[in-house]
């Protein structure tokens, strides 16, 4: 159970991460909307989840956070991408990347190619 | 680093816990009402799209344990939490609280206490000096098994052919007299090797230590080191203390150095003021042969082990050595053979005895100890059982086990931690009490103990094993918590507990131990003081005098002896006096001597040894010891008569079966001696020992360099002679001082110090313990009554008197406690014959403490019992 959390935050951290070096500084719920809107049904259920992966990549320092305004003049937390965020973004694209490479090779692969 | 970096942040937010909840609380707040508008936006009804945005945030309570999770250290968070609960409900029973704390700090105090002293008997027996305890003894042993100590001469060999010890360090102890003629005072020095400081590794405080040419050749550079103390007292601390003279044994000494602070030598726990070279001895001691004469053993040798070797093999080196060395000078070393010895094994000096008697009071110490853990853990129970509902609630709200016990073993932890540092205080406290002993015979005595990290890790030891000992009950008893049933039973209704009464029987038995320990220990200190020593005390001066530093022979310490006690007898206010190289009742004990007797048949192997003294005529008569047969000694300067020796009625009982002593030959290693007089016994070593065999020899047969002055005046007022003395040794020899000038019965009560301490122990802690297992019983019985106080209203309803009520409930708690103080009293009956073997059974103590231990638990069943008997049955009924 442990083990498909940590796999669920690792990919929703990303997501994160990918979606503020896109879009610049967003509250909570402006992610939540995106990340639902991009990975369809990945975020649907439990918006909450999200809050703690954001508190840990502000604790890495990946994402800083302020109070701002909201579209609807409330006080809201907007978050942005720190220059080591940006670093991790495309440390972590690139493992990424290169796993995707690797497993899609794997998928592709045909029994006469691994014997 | 990036985890580091998270590690320290979760701290920080640790603290800061309010203000992000707050801000999460906010965040979550905002997210729904953004949620909300788009849901309305969609065309739901406002009910249904606030519905929907909670739905799709999801659980927000387990999102926030996520959150907390992720933010803070949980582990930490919860400990800090448990704690600030624990301290919460401490402060909530601060009557109890104090009880537990005090008990437990005098508990630990009195262990750590007494493990300072054994920490520093086989641990550290030499302040100042680091790894002491890997030193070891060389003693040269006799066939006798005596260890007389090394020379000079054999020292050196010994250097050499005991390859597995380096830095083999000589010493030997010799009284100083230090000071121009007619103001000198007595001080204790050590005669050193020249690698003595080098050996012990030891930086001087100021100046330097003996270079080894400056002991290599007799009578070189007269240098001199002094102790720390010396110099803060003598010189007060001056930097230019080194290289002033110091007049010692007539001789002008340079100082060179000063030892480092609290070092006080190599013969722990004596504690000496100067070091000398050992080649200056005879410069020092008139002339001595010690340094060329193989048969003066007066030096002590300690080394280390070389790295790599073992003890066995410096053994097997050392007696191959002592051997060779027996070939070689038979006159001086024939029969001698040798051992190595740990340090704490010390023939000489109090060690070995004290370290035993230690072990029994840490043991019976440690039993009071567990006593105390036993009345906590029952109080502890007591009140637990009052919160079981509270815990049920908190399981009920999915609290896990771990989570009940932790709560439960923080509190009792928390009190364990208090009880801990009011103990090590009461320590400290007590450590520095007892060091500042009286001075002790004639030697100045200093036990370095301190309160060091070793024996505060072992209070916090302690203190850690009592709180684990006294959580487990409560701890399982709750954790195991039916929750169904402590949400459903009210607190009047408890189910019995079984833990608590056997816990209550375990309690009194373990204090019927250590009370019945306490009061033998006592009733025999209270004894002894009272046992008639056979001697007469009181009216008697003491006096030492000291000739070893003028090199005197046996004519001239004869002389000297008999020209003192003349002076001493024209006295007005001398009744008697006489000279004895030994007094009774001496915490250092009186050496006994081997020797063989005409018409003494031996059944076992082995030898004969009798305790020996040697005394001047008028000795028996000074101390109120009659002859019952024969004369007293021949005059000091009779020079007919043949070498004499008195003996007293036991060693005429033991080994000559009570046959006619007088006349016979009794032969020691040295020489032959005519018994013409049989002694009454008396007390040698301590009150109340079995009899044991004396020999007494004259002084005129066995001059002694030393002696004591013993004076029996006329006038009621013994300490009115001292000036008198002084005045008459100072007209003999104005170079010589009279030293530890005291009383008999000061002398006896100076060498009870040691034993007056425990004995001031066991007299606190007895009615201490008896007073805790009184407050334990009270607490388990009360708290047993008032929850049966529904039971006890329908009895009294039906007709049941309250004295029955009151008979019924001491009898079922009585039961209880009768066993643990059955199994105790056994236990201790069982322990005292094995400690005491010949002693017998002590009636009153094995009868008085159950009775006054069973009155005081029958009294603190009674009480509460008596007031639950009181209540008004219609009021009981309609508790709940």
């Amino acid at each position: 159970m442990k083990q498909k959390a940590d796999v669920l935050q690792g990919t929703l951290a990303l997501m994160v991460l990918k979606t503020l070096d896109v879009l610049g500084p967003l509250h909570g719920y402006g992610i939540a909307r995106r990340i639902e809107q991009i990975s369809g049904d990945l975020l649907a259920v439990n918006q909450g989840t999200l809050y703690p992966v954001l508190l840990k990549l502000e604790q890495e320092g990946a994402i800083a956070s302020e109070w701002g305004a909201s579209e609807n003049n409330r006080r809201a937390r907007f978050y942005r991408l720190t220059r080591a965020g940006r670093k991790q973004l495309q440390a972590e694209t690139k493992d990424w990347e290169q796993t995707a490479t690797i497993i899609g090779r794997f998928f592709e692969a045909k029994p006469e190619d691994l014997s | 680093m990036k985890s580091l970096r998270r590690f320290f942040t979760r701290l920080v937010n640790s603290a800061a816990r309010r203000a992000q909840e707050e801000r999460l609380r906010e965040e979550i707040h905002e997210h729904i009402a953004l949620q909300t508008e788009e849901n309305l936006r969609a065309g739901l009804s406002p009910v249904e799209a606030r519905r929907q945005a909670m739905l799709k945030f999801g659980g927000v309570e387990a999102m926030k344990q996520d959150y907390r999770a992720e933010r803070g250290l949980l582990l930490i968070e919860n400990l800090l939490g448990d704690l600030r609960n624990a301290a919460r409900s401490i402060s909530r029973m601060p009557g109890l609280a104090a009880v537990i704390i005090v008990s437990l700090a005098i508990g630990i105090g009195v262990n750590t206490t007494i493990f300072s002293w054994i920490q520093m008997i086989l641990f550290e027996p030499m302040p100042a000096v680091s790894g002491a305890a890997n030193f070891l003894l060389v003693e040269p042993r006799t066939e006798a098994g005596g260890y007389p100590g090394a020379s000079w001469l054999e020292y050196r060999d010994v250097q050499t052919q005991v390859p597995a010890l380096r830095d083999v360090v000589a010493s030997q102890m010799v009284p100083f007299n230090v000071g121009e003629r007619g103001h000198t005072e007595r001080t204790h020095g050590q005669l050193v090797s020249g690698n003595y400081f080098f050996a012990l590794a030891l930086k001087p405080a100021l100046g330097r230590f003996f270079r080894p040419e400056e002991a290599e050749r007799p009578g070189t550079e007269p240098v001199l080191v002094i102790s720390y103390d010396y110099w803060q007292t003598r010189f007060r601390g001056a930097p230019d203390a080194v290289g002033q003279t110091v007049r010692v044994n007539e001789r002008d000494l340079v100082v060179i150095g000063v030892a480092p602070k609290d070092f006080q030598g190599t013969l722990v726990p004596l504690k000496f003021e100067l070091w000398a070279p050992a080649t200056m001895a005879p410069a020092l001691l008139g002339g001595t042969r010690d340094l060329e004469d193989r048969t003066i053993r007066s030096f002590s040798l300690i080394g280390m082990l070389r790295p790599g070797a073992t003890r066995q093999e410096a053994q097997a080196e050392f007696s191959t050595a002592m051997a060779q060395l027996a070939r070689d000078y038979p006159d001086a070393s024939a029969g001698i053979g040798g051992d190595i010895l740990p340090f704490w094994s010390s023939p000489r000096g109090p060690q070995r005895l004290l370290i035993s008697g230690l072990a029994i009071l840490q043991g019976v110490m440690l039993l009071l100890l567990l006593a105390v853990c036993g009345n906590t853990a029952n109080l502890m129970l007591a009140r637990g059982s009052t919160r079981q509902r509270e815990m049920a609630v908190r399981v009920a709200l999915g609290a896990g086990r771990w989570r009940i016990a932790s709560l439960v073993l923080s509190e009792n932890m928390l009190l364990a931690l208090l009880g801990t540092s009011l103990g090590a205080a009461f320590a400290v406290w007590g450590t520095t009490a007892l060091r500042v002993a009286p001075v002790i015979g004639a030697f100045p005595l200093l036990f370095p103990t301190r309160v060091d990290a070793f024996t505060l890790a072992f209070a916090m030891l302690l203190g850690a094993a009592c709180g684990l000992i006294f959580s487990a009950a409560p701890a399982v008893h709750l954790a195991r918590l039916d929750v169904q049933d402590g949400l459903r039973s009210s607190s009047n209704t408890p189910p019995r507990s079984r833990a608590r009464r056997v816990l209550m029987g375990v309690e009194v038995g373990l204090a019927m131990v250590v009370l019945i320990a306490a009061a033998l220990f006592l009733e025999s200190f209270r004894s002894a003081r009272q046992t008639d020593p056979r001697f007469r005390p009181e009216g008697v001066l003491l006096a030492a005098y000291d000739l070893s530093g003028r090199n005197p022979n046996d004519t001239s310490e004869r002389e000297f002896a008999a020209r003192l006690l003349e002076r001493l007898r024209s006295l007005p206010d001398v009744e008697a006096a006489a000279i004895a190289t030994n007094v009774p009742l001496d915490l250092h004990g009186i050496p006994a001597r081997p020797f063989t007797v005409q018409g003494r048949v031996r059944t076992q192997s082995g030898q004969d040894r009798a305790i020996s003294n040697t005394v001047t005529p008028g000795y028996f008569k000074v101390m109120a010891i009659p002859l019952v047969e024969g004369n007293d000694f021949a005059d000091m300067r009779d020079k007919a008569a043949p070498a004499q020796a008195i003996v007293n009625e036991e060693f005429v009982r033991r080994y000559l079966n009570g046959a006619d002593a007088i006349g016979r030959r009794l032969q020691t290693r040295a020489a032959s001696f005519t018994i013409t007089g049989v002694a009454r016994n008396s007390v040698y070593d301590a009150f109340g020992e079995p009899a044991q065999p004396a020999v007494y020899f004259s002084y005129r047969d066995r001059p002694q360099d030393q002696g004591e002055i013993h004076l029996r005046t006329r006038s009621a007022n013994e300490t009115a002679l001292t000036s008198e003395a002084r005045a008459v040794l100072r007209d003999l020899d104005p170079m010589l001082p009279l030293y530890d000038v005291r009383t008999f019965s000061q002398h006896i009560e100076r060498n009870l110090y040691l034993r007056r301490i425990p004995a001031r122990m066991f007299a606190v802690l007895g009615p201490l313990l008896l007073g805790l297992a009184a407050v334990g019983i009270y607490a388990v019985v009360s708290y047993a009554v008032a929850r049966r106080t529904r039971e006890i209203g329908v009895r009294l309803a039906f007709g049941a008197t309250s004295g029955r009520v009151v008979l019924q409930i001491i009898r079922e708690n009585l039961g209880v406690i009768a066993w643990g103080a059955a199994i105790g009293w056994v236990l201790a009956l069982v322990i005292s014959g094995h400690a005491i073997p010949k002693g017998g059974v002590d009636l009153p103590v094995f009868i008085g403490v159950p009775a006054i231990l069973l009155a005081v638990a029958t009294l603190a069943c009674w009480i509460p019992a008596r007031r639950a008997s009181r209540i008004d049955p219609m009021a009981a009924l309609r508790h709940e």
